[in-house]
């Protein structure tokens, strides 16, 4: 623990810093918002202080010191910007550059690549080398992963990616000096669940996705702060988006939740999740068909057929519905009493990240199946078991509805529908809603272990689709339940007011980096 | 990748003849004393990984991805950790050598002594490129970093004899001794 070390004091850059003992002038610096430039160095793999970018001079020190291992000592006095250490980097650089490809135009790293960024910096802009370069080629590591060896600076994050954390080391650098390469054992391929991390710890291009290849320049996509919905670990992550449309997912770090990586399973499924044919109307029953109407009849419809209804509510739920488009729809049930809410989880193999073992693509692979149970939502195997004989009124939030019976929503007295796609099941409903996915929304899910964490949104919603909590907060109102929820804070917050596990919650609070629930946290403090 | 498009890492080492089973079994009969020596004289099975190398050449001639997967198995390492080691030497052959390896020296000063003449007269009488084995199998031609003797350039090694003082016109008495 940080606070049961001594702290002792330097001055870097002129500014004094007190910090604990062990850590390493790099992280020092850190602190004060001086990044000194690294690529071997990565905060969660081990440093081999092997790339000498991080040189800085030390005084009383004979020679620059590599500051990614180099601990503090008391009175330490370190400079990461005088002559001496621009000109040690300045000579890294062009020693990384001597074979380089400077195909910037065509690479996927450019705009977020360290060795550009470095380049620029250090301000070197001739080459002063003569000799012709070395040429070796791309080859595939993964499937899905293509390894540009020309722009490799050999800085292994990859290779101890692989030891560290996923222990498999697979990669290893093979040859040396400027014939060196990354390589698994000749002409193999290697899979991994978490693989895809490899091309995110590469500071350059040389590790790139190939589902990702020429597909957008970094500095053309729209990063959003979000939570990974594949599966119920929650991992914290940014979405690229480009001209609304999710292009790929990177992740966020949370040391509480899943460190710097996320799972390939994520990246790989959820970027589909808009595609497809979408509800963007409202829509109610005319006689044999849906017509589309705006939002203002559409809740007026669905407030008179609600205020007739006689029977109770049943509903059948999606597990990645957010916490306040669950806890809307259930308090719209309760006006006409809430007679149960059902939903299913699709499941997989759970597999654990072992250098890491916190985070795991988890076996429910939804978001909130557990903010579903805590609000009293039911999980079954087949949903429309639990509905079999209902009469009443029956609500489908976000259920793609498949495998559904055939005379699903047959004789019953009111069949309300609401869901980010058309579903063939939902042409029985009597009022279609249209409702954005996580993407075009923001809320919260809680994961697996009772930490609830928020999601931002990233893309318009298409047409007319609204969020559940705002829609259906109006009817709720207009049922005489108060005043709608302006905000989604507010929809939380009143959530949270209501049911005790969110107690002392806030959606402030929350943050970006997501809280545990009271109860979640006791049992995590008895643990430790 | 392959190791293939690097012709220069092909190398042997003194004790090495070319001519060898590439089959022969990891490890046997004296050799199997000899692999279980080695292991007695490091603290961990990792640290007997260059000799243990060394010694899988020796019976079979080269470093084969075989025998980088068996050398894995006996000493505990992954077949990427053995490939990364024996790429790093360049005395270990990781593709097949011809009969004679023929090691040029090209170090500074033989260099100065047209140490490339010698190489080219060489090539051209063994009808092979750098790095390659003439297609009877006999000869594989490389260039080295100094082999140490520096007095006297240029300085060739065939397996393991040294020869000094090689003139280019030299080679092909050099080359008719060998027979």
């Amino acid at each position: 623990m940080d606070n049961d070390r001594k702290l002792i004091n330097v001055t870097i850059d002129g500014i004094e810093v007190s910090v604990p003992e062990g850590k390493t002038i790099l992280e020092a610096a850190e602190r004060l918002g001086i990044v000194i430039p690294r690529y071997c160095y990565h905060p969660a793999l081990s440093a081999p202080a092997q790339c000498r970018m991080c040189l800085v001079e030390v005084e009383g020190a004979p020679k620059p010191l590599p500051s990614c291992v180099q601990q503090v000592q008391d009175g330490m006095v370190v400079s990461t910007d005088c002559a001496e250490a621009r000109k040690a980097r300045r000579g890294v650089i062009e020693f990384l550059l001597l074979n380089h490809p400077l195909d910037c135009p065509i690479c996927d790293a450019a705009g977020q690549c360290m060795l550009q960024d470095y380049a620029h910096e250090t301000g070197q802009l001739r080459r002063r080398a003569v000799e012709p370069t070395v040429v070796l080629g791309r080859d595939h590591v993964t499937s899905e992963i293509v390894y540009f060896a020309d722009r490799c600076i050999l800085c292994t994050r990859c290779v101890r990616f692989m030891e560290e954390i996923a222990e498999e080391p697979v990669l290893q650098v093979i040859q040396r000096g400027h014939k060196g390469y990354i390589d698994t054992m000749t002409d193999e391929l290697f899979e991994h669940p978490f693989s895809m991390n490899i091309v995110d710890v590469c500071p350059v291009g040389a590790l790139v996705n190939e589902d990702f290849l020429f597909k957008a320049r970094s500095w053309d996509l729209d990063q959003t702060a979000s939570i990974c919905p594949g599966c119920s670990q929650g991992c914290n992550v940014l979405l690229g988006t480009k001209e609304q449309r999710v292009v790929r997912l990177k992740p966020r770090p949370n040391p509480e939740v899943n460190s710097h990586w996320m799972c390939d399973y994520g990246r790989r499924e959820v970027v589909r999740w808009g595609a497809g044919i979408r509800a963007e109307v409202p829509m109610v029953r005319e006689s044999d068909r849906l017509v589309a109407i705006d939002w203002s009849r559409a809740l007026d419809a669905l407030v008179e057929a609600l205020s007739e209804a006689s029977g109770g509510a049943k509903a059948i739920v999606s597990p990645g519905a957010s916490n306040e488009s669950l806890f809307t729809l259930r308090s719209l049930m309760e006006r006409v009493g809430f007679e149960g809410g059902y939903f299913h989880v699709t499941t997989g193999s759970e597999q654990v990240l072992k250098g890491f073992p916190k985070l795991a693509l988890r076996e429910d692979r939804a978001a909130n199946a557990r903010g579903a149970e805590l609000l009293g939502f039911e999980r079954v195997d087949y949903v429309y078991g639990a509905l079999l004989g209902h009469r009443g009124v029956v609500f489908v939030l976000e259920e793609a509805l498949d495998g559904a019976p055939e005379d699903f929503g047959e004789g019953v007295e009111l069949f309300i529908y609401i869901g980010s796609h058309l579903s063939p099941a939902a042409g029985k409903a009597d009022i279609v809603l249209p409702c954005p996915i996580w993407a075009e929304m923001e809320g919260t899910f809680t994961n697996f272990e009772d930490r609830v964490q928020r999601f931002n949104q990233a893309l318009r919603p298409p047409g007319l689709a609204r969020p559940i909590w705002l829609s259906f907060s109006v009817a709720l109102a207009r049922l005489g339940a108060g005043e709608p929820f302006t905000s989604v804070a507010a929809a939380f917050g009143a959530l949270a007011e209501e049911l005790g596990v969110y107690s002392g919650l806030s959606y402030e609070r929350i943050g970006l980096n997501g809280a545990t629930t009271a109860a979640a946290g006791s049992a995590a403090a008895a643990r430790r | 990748m392959s190791d293939a498009m690097h012709p220069a890492i092909a190398g042997a080492q003194p004790s090495q003849r070319a001519e060898k089973r590439p089959e022969a079994p990891l490890f046997e009969g004296a050799y199997q004393d000899r692999f279980e020596k080695i292991l007695t004289r490091y603290p961990d099975k990792r640290a007997a990984l260059l000799p243990v190398l060394h010694l899988a050449q020796e019976v079979r001639g080269w470093v084969s991805p075989q025998t980088i997967r068996r050398v894995g198995e006996l000493l505990d390492l992954t077949p990427a950790y053995v490939r990364s080691v024996a790429s790093f030497y360049t005395m270990f052959n990781l593709r097949p050598v011809g009969k004679y390896l023929i090691q040029v020296c090209v170090g500074i000063g033989c260099d100065l002594c047209r140490a490339e003449e010698v190489a080219e007269k060489f090539l051209e009488l063994t009808r092979t490129r750098i790095g390659e084995t003439s297609e009877d199998g006999k000869y594989t031609v490389i260039e080295v970093e100094c082999l140490g003797a520096c007095a006297f350039p240029t300085v060739v090694q065939v397996n393991d004899k040294v020869y000094e003082n090689v003139k280019a016109e030299e080679v092909e008495g050099l080359l008719k001794e060998l027979d």
